[in-house]
């Protein structure tokens, strides 16, 4: 769907979140730098409450930063706008729309023609496998066929760009895995910048081409790491050498954090051991 | 129950129809659905697809009904008997002139009221008076809709309106519409607009408030969603914060309805020509009791379609609220 123009480039550049005032002052994103290359498939994880959430809404233009930039393709970002899809982590359907209705949604607010609309929802519809689901209302589908819905009604108005707030943050383990496969093909397929968020390390490892790990709060980037294996991903894969030396190293930064979120006065005996691990190489650490 | 069964026929939107085969064979096998994303062109539907869209045989029509009726004949049986009941003790009270504190002495019985109705479907006045009732309640109640869903959006959108508008608004609201009648009159160049405008009062405050509730439950992440896929303001308000405020709008309509109806009753009873309410008021100055009644019922009746038909109305214009709520509405 890209002509190849290589749009899609999002920046971070030393953004910085606060929220409220006063003694209820909260710096949720401190001096964040980071960046999503055109067609490239970019994680962030981090422990619960680091502000990636925030990282995301910030990009979709829902929230302006406190201090720094936002950038897509060099511009500023100012307000959400079609060429940037998100997928939230609720299910976000119009609950009065058919499923065709929804994908259509975004093609209708730009003025196309029904037929079109049409042509283009039942073609996403069909790769999605979800075709015969077209006349149902969402409340007829089951959580995973409701979150397929979400992502291809993002895609329907071709966006250069991704969003993805833990969107099978809700669903079981299985349907999970099969999403991630659906998702990791669609990706191939339709080669568009991710930014996905997920506080899942296998996850983040399977679907992307680097990983971004944020501190407990205020959120920084604490390294990132560059997932170097081969794509099409496969599920095999998930029991691969490479893949498991990966995700020890995530796992090793994430309990750090995690421990650090949840207060000093834990002090993990076996943390040191598993900290001498981080920082090998692949590892960048962030000042 | 009816719904319920509905829903048992619907297609199944169980996830393993999408999930790949237990993987016991060894090799992991992708899913039809990974298969579908990766080939080119849109294929057909696999079967399973046909399958769920068709659904499985419905049971024939008429053991459905039968079982309908089965499931509702005690409801019906009960129903039936306590009209039966209320009926039969009209006629013996005032058949028999009971009089214990209550009198019954003067009033109609059953079979003189039904006489009366023989009598005025016949009758030009007795028409002309419904027929103006209903056009009031249609003009009040129309307009009130307008207005109330109209500002009911901007007031819960907008915190400048609300904060502009609500305190006029929750100053009026606790003024019952019938102690409007004096101002009205006052107010309006003549009786027919003043009767209106009561009505107008009665149903455009339950409207309101409903649609500023209803605007302000709707889901964040929906409104969100809207705007990434390139809603303005205009459409999102059209397409997303209207539609999701709906089912409260309704809750509005219908209690509006219902007040409206007794505004306008008491609107023409006082100041009124014409209309039901009045053609009840006269039928007492007259001393004609069995056309008390006849305008009570009238009454009763015409309110319960007015319901009815908001309720159908709701029903048509809401299809995915069946879906919504597990139990059904009832």
């Amino acid at each position: 769907m890209n002509d190849g123009t290589a749009k899609g480039h999002i920046e971070l550049r030393q953004l910085s979140m606060v929220f409220g005032s006063g003694h209820r002052r909260v710096q949720a994103v401190d001096d964040v730098s980071l960046y999503v290359a055109p067609g490239e498939f970019v994680s962030i994880i981090g422990p619960s409450g680091c502000g990636k959430s925030t990282l995301l809404n910030v990009v979709a233009g829902f929230t302006r930063p406190t201090a720094g930039q936002a950038l897509l393709d060099k511009e500023l970002i100012d307000g959400p706008g079609a060429d940037r899809g998100v997928v939230f982590q609720q299910y976000s359907l119009f609950p009065w729309m058919s499923v065709r209705k929804n994908v259509e949604f975004g093609l209708r607010m730009q003025g196309v023609s029904s037929n079109k609309r049409e042509t283009t929802a039942r073609t996403l519809l069909g790769l999605a496998g979800l075709l015969a689901f077209e006349n149902h209302y969402p409340d007829q589908l089951s959580g995973g066929m409701k979150q397929r819905v979400g992502i291809v009604r993002a895609l329907a108005t071709s966006p250069q760009v991704m969003l993805m707030d833990e969107p099978f943050g809700a669903l079981d383990s299985q349907t999970r895995v099969v999403m991630q496969q659906i998702l990791t093909n669609m990706w191939q397929r339709f080669r568009l910048s991710v930014l996905f968020i997920t506080h899942d390390i296998e996850e983040a490892i399977f679907l992307s081409d680097r990983v971004y790990v944020m501190t407990a709060r205020p959120g920084r980037i604490k390294a990132e790491i560059e997932i170097a294996l081969p794509r099409p991903r496969t599920a095999a894969m998930m029991s691969s050498i490479e893949f498991t030396q990966i995700l020890h190293k995530l796992r090793n930064l994430i309990r750090e954090e995690s421990l650090a979120a949840m207060g000093s006065e834990l002090s993990d005996g076996g943390l040191e051991g598993f900290a001498a691990e981080v920082g090998t190489a692949g590892v960048k650490e962030m000042v | 129950m009816a719904t319920v069964s509905l829903r048992a026929m619907q297609p199944q939107p169980a996830e393993d129809l999408a999930s790949p085969p237990a993987a016991d064979a060894g090799a992991p096998t992708p899913a039809p659905t990974v298969v579908l994303v990766e080939s080119p062109a849109p294929a057909p539907a696999p079967a399973w697809a046909a399958r769920a869209a068709a659904g499985p045989p419905p049971p024939s029509g008429v053991a459905t009904a039968f079982q309908w009726l089965r499931a509702q004949a005690l409801g019906l049986a009960l129903g039936a008997c306590s009209l039966a009941a209320m009926l039969l003790f009209w006629h013996l009270a005032t058949t028999y002139r009971w009089d214990f504190y209550i009198r019954f002495t003067n009033l109609p019985t059953p079979m003189d009221v039904l006489q009366k109705f023989g009598e005025a479907m016949n009758s030009h006045k007795f028409i002309t008076n419904v027929g103006m009732s209903l056009r009031r309640i249609a003009i009040g109640f129309a307009v009130a809709t307008v207005l109330g869903v109209a500002l009911g959006l901007l007031i819960g959108r907008y915190r400048l309106t609300r904060q502009l508008m609500f305190p006029a608004i929750e100053a009026l609201r606790p003024i019952p519409a019938i102690a409007w009648v004096p101002i009205s009159i006052m107010l309006w160049p003549d009786n027919e607009v003043s009767i209106v405008f009561i009505t107008f009062i009665g149903a455009f405050f339950p409207i309101l408030l409903n649609t500023v509730s209803g605007v302000q439950a709707v889901d964040a992440v929906l409104l969100r969603a809207g705007q990434s896929l390139g809603a303005r303001e205009p459409q999102l308000m059209w397409h997303v914060v209207l539609p999701g405020a709906a089912p409260q709008v309704f809750t509005g309509l219908a209690v509006g309805m219902g007040v409206a109806w007794v505004s306008l009753i008491a609107a023409e009873m006082i100041s009124g020509q014409f209309g039901i309410g009045y053609f009840t008021w006269e039928a007492y100055s007259l001393i004609s009791y069995a056309d008390i009644v006849l305008g009570m019922v009238t009454i009763g009746v015409l309110g319960l379609l007015c319901s009815w038909a908001i309720r159908f109305a709701g029903n048509a214009l809401l299809p995915w609220l069946q879906y919504s709520k597990p139990e059904g509405r009832t």
